[in-house]
């Protein structure tokens, strides 16, 4: 019978070069769906309690989703998964392009590597066969040459997976790139390839992927095209600037309905937000110091949606899209081109460290994609690294004589090529903020930001509590791409499960609203957890499924391509399963979930005196408390109590 | 389920050369076989043998076709959404996305970039969701009109 997955998985020694094949039994795909959920369920008992992350005991595993191939829409992210050497939590990591189908096209739905290579390997799959070979030539190439160079090798129908020199480097916020250019960057999973001495994946894989009915699969993704298409002009991009202005001065909110935001993505991609999102408050400054009053519309200018996508000269779609939020954009310099900066790298090394260097944001951002280092924790860890020594915590000494001033875009540049080749300084802020403060010492460690170790993204928690609520929560903290309140109304999944709370799109209400711990904004971060895991086992983008339920039908699109027949509120059940595992790993591995919140800054301890989010805090101890009671955790711990896990069937030590 | 080869072969190895996957094998005048574990069923050898030797997945005996005959895909540049869903169908890789055509249409669209190696296999048109893949038999081009065009119309 066809399900849309492949039912197997390969498991690759790398201490002995073997290969094993394990089937998968279908219950299993029904508990856990694939991707991350299958991850969850494979590496929960196999990585041993304590394990090193960087060690060999370590396993992490590429996995694909269960849409992908299945002719459903969004269905391109693949994702890593792994015990983090950034958190030592749970790890994930997630990214778009053309891999994920080249993982089921060999016939698995993820394939998961153990032990330690001696020397540099690859692992090359084609005609079912897979292999390692030696990978001493690529060793030290940056992720774009390893690319070109396989992809001459092995033809332009081999999908490759790369670790830059970052990773090689086991720099603790490096990540895993593919299509030349986009990376699954977070919970410093680049560095668990590196130490397994695993430089790349080649798939050339030809097996074809079989949904149980193809045409209802079809059916379902040509309605959702409509509304993708659907797509008014938006005229420049200070449009979208001076309403997040405006949402900034009125006292009120509006409840957002996700064809806006597809618009702006599909007009400019996620930058669409670089000049908005600052104005609005949603987008940190100064090293989640400043405000919009440090980074007025002048300045964000730097980074105008117009100006960037001037540069833009084709469209990139991941596969099974047809929104395209990418772009290639042409740059001059050593590079020529360049995959167009997404916000999330152009806030972090743009507003984040002050800089306003246009040039200089293109040209770390392929700096960065090549080397395999993660924009967001890089922007971050200079932006820590600048208020250090605007503080006299770091002096010229320490910085091997860079001048770290605010916005000084040429020493930023030296300092990321020193940090991605690990030297000077650079050492030291390889492997983020919280780690390099505990080597600097000198109270340096007041003026990090994050969660659990790891940086938080370009989205402010002051702004949409919801932020620093999943920063904090997550079993993969510092994650912005689970939950908010802002996703949750995009989301719109009340319109198909049942008991929870309406958010009509551009209802009004107070600001002020959003910052009560309400057990309705717990009972929303728990169902936007609940559905990404889902979302994240099928594969499925997040940007897509913003459009909201019905118009991105993820639970039909499911039933399509597997032939169940469950309803909503089971797999939101699964959600919560994948949820609770991820969750008992973390446990299991004797991490503290209260551990992980986000730190005081971020979180308006002390408030903020002026800009968009003056004098907010979030109750974030209360927040966290009703999340997890939410999922039946135990609330002053967050660990997930017995009754919960046997009520979602899992048995775990 | 898999394509087969029954007892008429004759073991000229054409299938051989075009299988996309390396699921045949044999010798030179012996009859081949087929892996069922690397077959995806694009029908290539079927269309491709000379004396009926190949058996599709249902038990059908397939009817060979002359090359320049075998179906090619056309893309419908309106409704494709540029998701390269059809490119990474093709199991021969004979797709690629096109340039853009300018700041009006940033997209890029399939095209059969390799006409030589298409097997006509159709999966690029069962895998698009919105029905921008057709599968046509290639009508000749018109060539440039040569000396003698009588010739032309007495083939």
């Amino acid at each position: 019978m066809n399900r849309g997955y492949m039912g197997r998985v390969l498991m690759v020694d790398l201490s002995k070069g073997e290969f094993r094949e394990e089937t998968i039994p279908d219950e299993i795909y029904e508990k856990y769906l694939s991707g991350i959920g299958l991850a969850a369920y494979l590496l929960y008992d196999r990585i041993p309690r304590g394990a090193d992350p960087l060690g060999p005991e370590n396993i992490f595993g590429f996995v694909s989703g269960l849409l992908t191939g299945t002719g459903s829409l969004f269905s391109g992210r693949w994702m890593v998964a792994g015990k983090s050497p950034l958190t030592g939590t749970w790890g994930d990591a997630n990214c778009g392009g053309s891999f994920s189908p080249a993982i089921k096209r060999c016939g698995y739905d993820g394939i998961f590597f153990t032990g330690m290579s001696e020397k540099p390997v690859y692992l090359y799959i084609k005609e079912g066969k897979p292999q390692l070979k030696d990978a001493s030539h690529l060793w030290g190439k940056d992720a774009v040459e390893t690319e070109e160079m396989l992809q001459e090798q092995y033809g332009p129908g081999a999908r490759v997976a790369v670790i830059g020199p970052a990773g090689e480097r086991l720099s603790l916020i490096s990540g895993i790139c593919n299509d030349k250019g986009r990376i699954a960057a977070r919970s410093g999973l680049g560095a668990v390839m590196g130490s397994k001495r695993l430089k790349a994946l080649v798939l050339d894989g030809k097996k074809r992927i079989l949904p149980y009915d193809r045409e209802a699969v079809h059916k379902l993704s040509r309605k959702c095209n409509k509304w993708v298409q659907f797509q008014p002009p938006l005229g420049p991009s200070i449009g979208p600037a001076l309403i997040g202005a405006l949402l900034r001065v009125l006292p009120t909110a509006m409840a957002m309905d996700g064809m806006v935001y597809k618009m702006i993505l599909r007009q400019w991609g996620t930058g669409g937000l670089n000049q908005m999102s600052p104005e609005w408050g949603d987008s940190p400054v100064k090293n989640w110091k400043g405000s919009n009053v440090d980074w007025p519309l002048k300045k964000s200018k730097s980074a105008d949606p117009d100006l960037v996508k001037k540069n833009e000269f084709i469209k990139y779609h991941c596969y099974s899209c047809p929104l395209g939020c990418g772009g290639k954009c042409s740059m001059t310099g050593k590079y020529s081109e360049t995959h167009k900066p997404e916000y999330e790298s152009v806030l972090a090394l743009g507003g984040l460290c002050m800089n306003e260097d246009t040039d200089s944001l293109f040209y770390l951002n392929e700096l960065l994609n090549r080397a395999g280092m993660d924009t967001i924790s890089a922007g971050a860890t200079v932006a820590w690294a600048m208020e250090c020594f605007e503080q006299g915590i770091l002096t010229l000494d320490d910085t091997d004589g860079l001048d770290l001033t605010w916005g000084n875009s040429s020493a930023m540049v030296a300092l990321i090529h020193k940090m991605i080749n690990r030297e000077g300084i650079g050492d030291i802020l390889a492997d983020g903020s919280r780690a390099a403060a505990e080597k600097i010492g000198r109270g340096s460690g007041k003026y990090t930001v994050h969660a659990g170790g790891q940086e938080p993204a370009m989205h402010d928690g002051r702004q949409d509590p919801g932020f620093a609520v999943h920063y904090s929560v997550e079993p993969t903290p510092g994650r912005h791409t689970i939950g908010a309140q802002l996703y949750y109304e995009m989301f719109q999944l009340w319109k198909r499960v049942r008991g929870l709370p309406k958010k009509l799109p551009f209802q009004i209400y107070h600001k002020n609203s959003k910052y009560r711990a309400t057990e309705k904004h717990a009972l929303e971060a728990a169902a936007c957890s609940k559905y990404m895991n889902v979302v994240n086992g099928a594969g499925l983008c997040m940007f897509g499924t913003f459009l909201g339920i019905k118009r991105t039908p993820t639970f039909d699109w499911l039933n399509a391509a597997t032939g169940w027949n469950k309803t909503p509120e089971e797999y939101m059940e699964i959600g919560m399963r994948i949820q609770t595992l991820k969750q008992a790993f973390n446990i299991r591995h004797g991490v503290d979930p209260r551990a992980n919140r986000l730190s005081d800054r971020a979180l308006g301890i002390p408030p903020q005196p002026q800009g968009a989010n003056k004098g907010r805090t979030v109750p974030i101890e209360k927040m966290m408390e009703d999340y997890w009671r939410q999922f039946g955790w135990d609330p002053s711990t967050g660990a997930p109590t017995g009754e919960t896990l046997a009520g979602l069937g899992l048995s775990v030590e | 389920m898999s394509y087969t080869i029954i007892d008429t072969c004759t073991g000229c190895g054409a299938c051989v050369r075009i299988c996309p996957t390396r699921a045949i094998t044999g010798k030179k005048k012996d009859v081949h076989r087929v892996d069922g574990n690397l077959c995806i069923e694009c029908g290539a050898c079927g269309r491709i043998c000379p004396s009926a030797a190949v058996k599709d997945q249902f038990g059908h005996v397939c009817v060979m076709i002359k090359r320049s005959q075998w179906k090619r895909p056309a893309f419908a540049g309106d409704i494709c959404m540029s998701c390269s869903m059809c490119i990474d169908a093709c199991p021969v890789h004979c797709l690629d996305l096109s340039e853009a055509k300018g700041a009006k249409d940033p997209h890029g669209y399939p095209w059969l970039k390799d006409e030589k190696a298409c097997i006509g296999c159709g999966f690029c048109e069962a895998e698009c969701p919105v029905g921008a893949v057709t599968m046509v038999v290639p009508v000749p081009k018109e060539e440039p009109r040569k000396s003698r065009p009588a010739a032309e119309t007495a083939r």
